[in-house]
This record gives structure tokens, sequence and C-alpha cells, in this order.
């Protein structure tokens, strides 16, 4: 007997796609259009190094933005290593509601969503599932988490979406979110004047522009410590952002010298004051920041 | 997913289903002409993939809930952060739905699992109960399609007897409640010859059929009885 066509068979008796996966991806990467559409600015914090201040300038940033009257929003996607919300002092959780999940609101009006909000308050990121150590799966997963970070938070209309990565030269998350957001207006980079931070954090500048991220330039921290006694500036490292901002043709947006206050408000998640010496870098920073993304309304805001 | 009897160009249908492994599923399905019948296996990794893409196996019949990728798979998750449960009436109404289905329709198998995972559960619903670390941890063990339907049945358990906080120890008590029924022994035995996927819809809806009939036991008898709603199920 001759092999039946399964291509007849099919047309008889009326086969439908019933899954249409592609239409449910598609629907996926809409979802993240319409959601991120109601936002004008949207700028990643990133840097090779861990521990150079990353989520320290985003919150800062975030900050100096809504003091200046902007609509802001912090979206916190280090996974593994959430912080924003108690650098912010924002101890809420995530509403789930018919819209989206509702983020929670910070200082000065600002929304943050972080992992934070879906964590037990001691628990490390774990997921469930007989794959959760399958390195391929996890990508998978985490690019999964990520999407839902973009399309699932009823953020609502903003000026500026500040978006705090993860550490790692090469990490995935930068490619997932340049996936998403081929809309994104930059990055900013973060260092210290340590020359191993310098060397990591030179190659996540090389990486950033091959995926095609726009630079706005790059924020050195623990520029120096204010001296306890005299209040001068006092260098730590011998090394100097300027000069691998010139190398890399990157505007060297601020410096920003290490203070104990500041320490101690990140810590205990008491912003400092607007007016405080380094709340001004940072507005000078976000001043800066808004004039190479937006040049005209920078012009008339001055 | 379909499955056809290419000698005798129909669809077939399904017939049973079994848990051959942890994330695993296995479904049998039957021509209904010939006889013929076909078992097919879900491999846990594959699965796992298709879920991470926050595709829904099967199709979708409503909108995705908000961040479920991210909810459905996060271990040490805030109480108020997890998803509902679906609730009784979409448990208890999904398997007598699925036996219903013409073959050819929608897939039984991948939409039995999409109700598993949790469509239909009212969303934003607000936890009543308190679960403990270990209870928690004890229930993400369970293979996630079936960890609904246990939640389900450790909280009305509590909630009958007035319980707030689910430990260990009331999940203990509440696989071991007869509440307001007694089994008898043949009944429990067959009770327990159906696939530990399906048994807790079972025995809700077989309890369900003798607490209308005003019975205070479940039979055999009425197992016997009950058994054409679930034709192929093993007992």
């Amino acid at each position: 007997m001759a092999e039946k066509d399964l291509k007849t068979i099919l047309k008889k008796i009326h086969f439908t796609d019933d899954a249409q996966v592609m239409k449910q991806i598609v629907d996926q990467s809409l979802q993240v259009k319409l959601r991120m559409g109601r936002i004008r600015r949207k700028i990643v914090v990133m840097s090779g190094k861990g521990g150079v201040g990353k989520s320290m300038t985003t919150a800062n940033l975030a900050l100096a933005f809504a003091r200046a009257g902007l609509r802001v929003g912090v979206l916190d996607v280090d996974f593994n290593g959430p912080c924003i919300p108690q650098m912010l002092g924002v101890t809420g959780g995530f509403e789930f509601a018919a819209e989206g999940v509702v983020p929670t609101t910070g200082p000065h009006g600002m929304k943050v969503a972080s992992m934070a909000f879906l964590l037990r308050p001691t628990a490390p990121l774990r997921w469930k599932g007989p794959m959760d150590l399958s390195p391929v799966w996890l990508g998978l997963q985490e690019m999964s988490v990520v999407r839902e970070f973009l399309a699932d938070i009823f953020w609502g209309d903003l000026d500026y979406l500040v978006i705090d990565l993860p550490p790692g030269a090469a990490a995935d998350k930068p490619p997932v979110i340049i996936g998403y957001l081929p809309e994104l207006d930059g990055g900013i980079v973060v260092t210290t004047p340590s020359e191993v931070a310098q060397a990591v954090v030179r190659k996540s500048v090389v990486y950033a522009r091959d995926l095609g991220i726009r630079l706005l330039g790059l924020v050195e921290n623990m520029s120096g410590v204010f001296c306890p006694q005299c209040n001068a500036p006092v260098s730590m490292f011998d090394g100097d952002s300027a000069d691998l901002c010139a190398d890399l043709a990157l505007p060297l947006l601020g410096k920003i010298p290490f203070d104990p206050e500041m320490a101690r408000a990140c810590d205990t998640g008491t912003p400092l004051p607007p007016g405080h010496r380094i709340s001004r870098y940072f507005d000078a920073i976000a001043e800066r920041v808004q004039s190479v993304v937006e040049p005209q309304a920078a012009a008339v805001s001055r | 997913m379909k499955f056809i009897c290419v000698r005798c160009e129909s669809f077939m249908t399904f017939e049973n289903v079994e848990v051959p492994g942890e994330q695993s599923l296995g479904v049998t399905f039957g021509c209904s002409t010939c006889g013929s019948k076909v078992a097919m296996i879900t491999n846990p990794g594959e699965t796992a993939m298709v879920n991470a893409l926050g595709v829904k196996i099967g199709g979708r019949t409503t909108p995705p809930a908000p961040m479920e990728v991210t909810r459905e798979s996060l271990m040490d998750m805030k109480p108020d952060a997890r998803p509902a449960t679906p609730s009784a009436a979409v448990q208890q109404a999904m398997l007598a739905k699925e036996m219903e289905k013409p073959a050819g329709g929608t897939c039984p198998f991948s939409s039995m699992i999409a109700q598993m995972k949790g469509e239909g559960a009212t969303a934003g619903a607000a936890p009543t109960f308190t679960w403990t670390a270990d209870a928690t941890a004890r229930l993400e063990r369970v293979p996630s399609f079936m960890r609904p339907m246990i939640q389900m049945g450790v909280e009305n358990y509590a909630r009958k007897n007035g319980i707030t906080t689910i430990t260990p120890e009331v999940m203990d008590r509440s696989k071991n409640d007869p509440g307001d029924l007694n089994w008898s022994a043949a009944a429990e035995r067959r009770l327990d010859n159906i696939p530990a996927f399906v048994r807790p819809m079972a025995k809700k809806e077989i309890e369900r059929i003798a607490r209308e009939r005003g019975m205070t036991e479940v039979s055999e008898a009425l197992m016997e009885e009950s058994k054409s709603k679930f034709l192929g199920m093993g007992y």
C-alpha cells in the first residue's frame, strides 16, 4: 500500500493551528513596544566590573532626574543582587492588577521595580524545574524574565526609565535589552579610577558598541574621598578616567568622590537631600545626560 | 498537538494520562475506528525550554497573567507575589471538560497542562494563608503542573479547620483528611489505582457526586458507577 500523503489527510480532516506559537512570540514583543512606547527616554547603567557603584549611580541619577521635576522609573535588572529598593528606601512590593504589575512608588514619586519585590528577603535567586542548572535553559528563562519586566510593569507615562544592569563585560542582559529595546537612548558606563576596573570596563564599552548601544558617557565613582578633617577631596587611586574617556572617545559625565554620608544614605535607604554636595554632583550628571539625549529640552530648562 | 490515525484518516481521541517521571507526562490516544493506540511522553527538558519562552503549550485561550513566567518559576517567592491558585470551580470543571471534548478540537493534553498551570485563576486574588518556609519548600518539590491542585486541597482543608498557617504537618493531615465522607477500604484501593496526576480531581468529583446524593460513604459501587466519567484512567 502506498504511503498516505499527510497533507491530503489534513485537508480532509481540517487541521487547525491551535498553538499559534509565532503569534504568541510576536504578541510578547508587541506588549513590550506598547509599554515602552509611553516612556520618552530609556537609559541603561552598566559596567563590566562589579562593585564600582552602578546601582548607587542608577539610584542617584534617577533621584536627580526626579528632583528636576521629571517623571522617573527605575528598573533593577540585577536579578541576582537587586539593591535599588534598599538604596531608595522602598519597602513595598508589586501589586498584580488587570492592567499589569504596578510598581512601588519611591522618593519624589519615582516608580521602582526590582526582583527584590518578588523574592523573600534573604533568598538567593533560584529557579524551579529540572533544568535549573542548565546554562542554555537559564539564558532563555532570564530572557523571558527581562521581557516580562519590560512588558508587564505598568509604568504609565514616564520621562525617564533608568535601568540598572548587572555586572559582566559580556553578560547576557545587554543583548536581551537591546533586542527588546532597539530605541534605547543610550548607556552610561560606571567605573572607578582603579586600573583593574578600567581594564574590564574598557571591554564592556567595546562590547556595548558592538551591540549597537549608544554610550552617553562615563561616570567615575570613588574619585577620591572627602578628608574627614578639612573636607577637601583626596585621591584614592593613581588612575584617572580622563585618559580612558579620551581613548574611547567617551564623554566624562562626572567624577563622584567617596562620601561616608552617601554610603550611609544608601545603606539606610535615606536618599541624600537636595543640595547635598553629592546630590549636586548627580544633578550636574543628569543635566549632561539630558543635554545629550534631548538637547532641545535641556536648553529650554536652562 | 494532535494525533492522527493515518489508516483511518481521523483524529485520535485522548484516552489516559500518566506521570512517568518528574516534570514529564505520558499520554495515550486511541483511534476510535480501528482501535490503534499511540502513547507519547514529554521530555522534561523540552517542556522546560518551551515554558521558559513564555509560550503557552497548545495555544492561549486567555491573555497571559502579569509576569507569569517569572512567578511560575521563581523559588523562594514572597507569599504575596505568588500566582493565584485556580479556583475550586475551575479545577473541578477541568476534568469533565476534557472528557467532553470531541476528537480533533483543541489538543486535550496541552490544554490540560495549560489549565493545570493556572489558566482561569483569578489574577491578583489576595492570599488567605501563610505558608511556612518548610511547607513552601515541600510544595515546590511537587511537579509544577500538580502544584495548584495540591495547594488547593491543603488550603481547603485548612479553611475547613480554621487554620491560617500551612505547615508540613497541616499538609500531612490534609492528605489523610476524609472530610465529611468516609471511604470504604475497597473504594480507597480503587482510588489508588488512578494515576497521581488526576487522582485529586477524580477524588473531588466522586465526593461531589456522593454529597449530591446525600451519601456519607464512598463505596466501591459508587466508584464503579462514576467510572464512565473517567474512562481510561486506570481504575
